[in-house]
């Protein structure tokens, strides 16, 4: 019983504590594959560092909205944290808490926050940063509940421990056509979700064209290290949730020994590396989408989505 | 084995027509085809005394309903190619290495149509059906022009669209008969297994094979090729395309009514019988309002299919009209495109608009056109009118009232809007074309061979092909 | 076959139907004519491996060398024949015109792709074995998508790839339920693909020379006026 609270604990500050790091690896990544040097991957933490000592100006304009929203950000992938198999495969103490959908709406919210805090402000781009990102989000939505239902559907449950196993045990079932397209459907979500490439560009510096980062544009200081923070947060938990629970749902604790459970950490730290590098080599090949483009690329996520959701319900 | 040597000699004249100028080419093929239909002749009095041949170990088979189809091919064939070599030598259209490739393709085209209905195994009849799509392909896109082109691409792209369809279909009979507990996968084992088959996997089957073969015979609503490409291909192309290449298709689909009636799926008459009445709809509503003379009568091509598909749909004595009917449409369609074609070399248009008083500008073809055109409408005495007769009065007596009440209309239509056209174009005022060219002797013989059976067959049929009918009749109808 | 080999065996076939299903869909999707005939290659390299899964599991050679005869046929002469005949057409980074817009007609493929499940679960219920099932279903489907193509879209290559891809999803539907078709028909039709390649593009070839493109879905002087 208090094992199972400390390995949650143990959880939230492993995700708290190494989303930076995947973030510096996956900017290092990319910077390799286009021949040059790359900063260390440890400078978000120095980032984050340099941010919190800043002084932070706020708009008079802005309501507490735009105060709050960093903090909703930050606590939103904590809770979701607290939902999903990250290091161990049975359930800890708050899993039952909420299941898959629940956690997809808790990151819904957490971004749905910083979306209004862009618009809060008097900056001209904020608002349309945020308008970008509803739409993007507004056609993801279909492809999360779809892929949710499938994975739910097969496992009979939607909380993620239970559905986890289903793939783990008769392992064939990792083949089956419904899985194959649901990973895949679900990958094209996490490029959309956190807008990498094709979707939108993390590393562009063109206002006019940005649409995740101008949220974060007025932030300074302290309000501006939880920003960031939390956006590298939100990353490693979807990644998390993919790896964990769809991909290589392998490699994490099964006992309540603390050995293995300290053991996982290791493994899931180097899955990540692994997806980090399929995702730079997919992100150093593609160029940005047209935004209207943007439909087209959500809708081929959507089909691929329903036909994995019709795959599984006929029996395949 | 006459039935080997029937294909190898389609194939021979090919590989040499290749090699040798287009004036020799034309002859061996014309010789060829001659003695392609004197083997098929023979072939057909020996099936009519002795019943089914079989040759090369079972792979190539004949009984009396595909020996109707071959010797049919044989002569519309035959007569083709006699046309042909006026027509060609005339038609200054294509570039000179087309019409070198012209008679090679006749004679593959010729071969294909000749394989399928003396192949036994079904797949080979897949093959040979869609072979007849890819052989004729630049045979149809022969006249270079951008219609041509059109009209060929249409043409390719949606028959093998059928022909893919079908394959599926062929697939699922195939997997059919290894449930029903196997056996030769021909159409006489289809038969015999069919009883014995899930009636589910029997109907897909059909159903797939009906569409995507019926795409091939031009069945409405699939029929959207075949005036573009049957207009533009040349005349002598037109008649084998028209007469005997749709039947081909249609003979595929045929032999499946058989195999559905044995295996107690009557429903099956009702699929016929729709396909039927919608393609014979389709077409006559459409004749009223075509404006060149070879889509007239590729309308009246996808007419006659519909009549046929009808007449098996009826069934019992209606399949002896459908047997007439489908030697009828053979050798008058096919006369009526060398009609067609000799009145495009006299005047050389094809719009109805333009031609005019025909009779007076160029007798023959005029009075060539004026027979083939009362023929292929149906009136009597000649032999649609006697095969379509036939297939109402079986259809009465079968009681099927309201199809026969609405074939009776839609013949009736096509007849009336065909003979309109016809009229004007033969008959009144002499015509704003001026006569451009006149007929070279092949093509009048061949004008000549073709009148013969259309004058005759309607007013005397020998006592050979009234026991082909019969014998071919009763092989529609679960003989095996 | 042992019973956990049988099933993973049945599995990998699953995988390759799923992406096989995905390739039809792409080839729906794919905006330039390369990136169709590269998804229709991944598609034919997909059937190949199904008949091979499907021989493994039922022992027969015979499927093994429907395999190699697919990857012959469909993988290598159909693009090299392309590439001989059309070749400017199909290097040509232009996009296709389409009649309806990708998004829409990614929505009815996947409604055409519903329609082939719902047409074949009463079949596939009469053989034992997922093989069966899956074949039968993404094939069908893959010949729904592949008409689908050709309708849709206007110019000539991908409307031969269209019919090619339907031609895949015949095939891997009669690997699974007609695995022992006589061989010579089996070769014959599988020749009939490079065959029908050849013809066509030699057709859009002409057709670019007379006419000036390759935009046959625009090409509609033959009508009823």
């Amino acid at each position: 019983m208090e094992e199972r609270i400390l390995y949650n604990l143990i959880q939230v500050a492993v995700v708290v504590a190494f989303a930076p790091l995947a973030e510096g690896v996956l900017n290092r990544l990319k910077e390799i594959v286009q021949s040059k040097r790359g900063p260390s991957i440890f400078q978000p933490y120095r980032d984050i560092w340099k941010l919190l000592h800043k002084d932070e100006i706020v708009s008079e304009e802005s309501t507490w909205i735009f105060r709050a929203a960093p903090y909703v950000a930050f606590v939103a992938p904590i809770f979701v944290t607290l939902l999903i198999p990250v290091l161990t495969r049975y359930p800890l103490f708050l899993a039952f808490m909420g299941d898959m959908l629940g956690g997809g709406f808790v990151l819904a919210l957490g971004g749905f926050f910083v979306a209004l805090a862009a618009v809060d402000t008097a900056n001209p781009y904020g608002p349309m940063g945020a308008s970008r990102t509803r739409m993007v989000g507004f056609l993801a939505e279909p492809v999360f509940i779809i892929v949710f239902f499938t994975v739910s559907f097969v496992a009979g449950s939607t909380i993620p421990y239970i559905v986890q196993a289903v793939w783990v045990s008769p392992l064939a079932n990792f083949f089956a056509p419904s899985h194959v397209l649901a990973m895949l459907a679900f990958f094209m979500l996490i490029l959309a979700e956190d807008a990498r490439l094709p979707v939108d560009s993390p590393s562009g510096h063109f206002e006019l064209a940005m649409i995740n980062k101008s949220k974060g544009l007025e932030y300074s200081g302290r309000g501006a290290a939880i920003m960031k923070w939390a956006g590298s947060m939100k990353l490693f938990v979807l990644l998390v949730i993919f790896l964990n629970v769809l991909v290589t749902p392998w490699g994490l604790a099964g006992t309540m020994a603390i050995g293995d459970v300290l053991l996982a950490i290791p493994l899931v730290l180097f899955k990540i590396f692994l997806f980090l590098v399929v995702l730079v080599i997919i992100e150093s090949s593609l160029s940005k989408l047209r935004l209207f483009r943007i439909t087209e690329f959500l809708s081929a996520a959507f089909v691929t989505s329903v036909v994995a959701l019709t795959t599984s319900a006929s029996g395949l | 084995m006459a039935l080997i040597v029937l294909l190898l000699i389609p194939t021979a004249v090919a590989a040499c027509c290749l090699a040798v100028s287009r004036r020799a080419a034309g002859i061996l093929t014309v010789i060829g085809a001659a003695l392609v239909l004197i083997l098929a002749t023979r072939l057909t009095g020996r099936v009519l005394g002795g019943g089914p041949r079989v040759a090369l170990d079972g792979w190539l088979s004949s009984d009396p309903l595909s020996v109707l189809i071959l010797l049919l091919v044989a002569f519309v064939g035959f007569v083709a190619a006699l046309f042909s070599i006026g027509y060609v030598d005339r038609r200054h259209g294509a570039p000179v290495a087309a019409k070198d490739g012209y008679y090679p393709l006749y004679n593959l085209f010729l071969l294909s149509m000749l394989a399928v209905p003396i192949l036994a195994n079904i797949a080979l009849v897949w093959i040979s059906v869609a072979l007849t799509t890819l052989a004729s392909a630049f045979l149809v896109a022969y006249e270079d022009t951008p219609e041509a082109l059109e009209a060929a691409w249409k043409y390719v792209v949606l028959t093998t669209l059928g022909a893919v369809i079908a394959l599926l279909g062929v697939v699922f009979l195939y997997w059919g008969m290894k449930l029903a507990g196997g056996g030769p996968f021909t159409w006489a084992g289809l038969l015999a297994a069919a009883p014995k088959m899930p009636p589910t996997v029997l109907w897909m089957g059909f159903i797939l094979v009906l569409v995507g073969f019926g795409t091939k015979a031009g069945l409405a609503p699939m029929h959207t090729w075949l005036p573009d490409a049957h207009s533009q291909a040349p005349a002598s192309i037109c008649a084998l395309l028209s007469g005997v290449e749709t039947t081909t298709a249609l003979y595929a689909v045929l032999r499946l009514f058989p195999v559905l009636t044995n295996a107690g799926q009557t429903e099956a008459q009702a699929w016929f019988l729709v396909f039927g009445l919608v393609s014979t709809g389709a077409a006559a509503l459409l004749l009223v309002y075509v404006r060149d003379f070879k889509r007239m009568f590729a309308f009246s091509t996808v007419e006659h299919m519909g009549i046929i598909m009808v007449a098996i749909g009826l069934g019992g004595q209606a399949h002896f009209g459908a047997a007439y009917q489908i030697a009828a449409h053979a050798l008058v369609k096919s006369f009526c495109f060398f009609a067609a074609g000799a009145v495009v070399l006299t005047l050389g248009t094809q719009e109805i608009a333009s031609v005019r008083g025909l009779i007076r500008s160029s007798p023959p073809a005029g009075m060539a056109l004026l027979l083939g055109g009362l023929a292929i409408a149906g009136a009597p005495p000649f032999a649609v009118f006697m095969s379509e007769f036939a297939i109402l009065k079986a259809g009465l007596a079968g009681g099927h009232y309201l199809a026969v009440g609405l074939l009776a209309l839609f013949v009736v239509v096509a007849f009336c809007a065909m003979m309109r056209h016809v009229n004007r174009m033969v008959f009144g005022q002499a015509g704003p074309a001026p006569v451009v060219g006149d007929l070279p002797a092949s093509c009048v013989v061949a004008l000549v061979l073709s009148a013969i059976p259309v004058i005759l067959f309607g007013v005397y049929l020998p006592s050979g092909l009234d026991r082909l009918f019969t014998a071919a009749a009763a092989v529609l109808g679960g003989a095996p | 076959m042992s019973d956990p080999v049988a099933s993973y065996l049945m599995h990998l076939n699953a995988m390759a139907g799923g992406l096989f299903l995905l390739a039809a869909f792409a080839i729906v999707a794919t905006r330039q004519m390369l990136g169709c005939l590269r998804w229709f290659v991944v598609q034919a390299l997909l059937l190949a491996a199904s008949a091979t899964v499907i021989g493994i599991a039922v022992g027969s050679l015979h499927l093994a060398i429907v395999a190699v005869v697919t990857v012959v046929t469909k993988a290598m002469a159909t693009p090299w024949l392309l590439r001989r005949t059309v070749r400017r057409e199909l290097y040509s980074r232009r996009e296709i015109s389409q009649v309806l817009n990708i998004p829409t007609s990614l929505l009815v493929a996947a409604a055409l792709a519903l329609l082939a499940y719902a047409i074949v679960s009463p079949v596939a219920a009469l053989e034992t074995g997922a093989f069966v099932e899956i074949n039968l279903s993404v094939g069908l489907a893959g010949l729904f998508l592949g008409a689908y193509t050709v309708a849709v879209r206007r110019e000539a290559v991908p409307q031969l790839l269209g019919l090619l891809a339907m031609e895949n999803g015949a095939f891997f539907a009669a690997v699974s339920i007609a695995p022992d078709l006589p061989f010579i028909a089996e070769l014959t039709v599988a020749f009939d693909v490079p065959v029908t390649t050849l013809v066509i593009g030699l057709l859009t070839r002409r057709i670019h020379e007379r006419v000036g493109g390759t935009s046959v879905g625009l090409l509609s002087a033959l009508r009823e006026k």
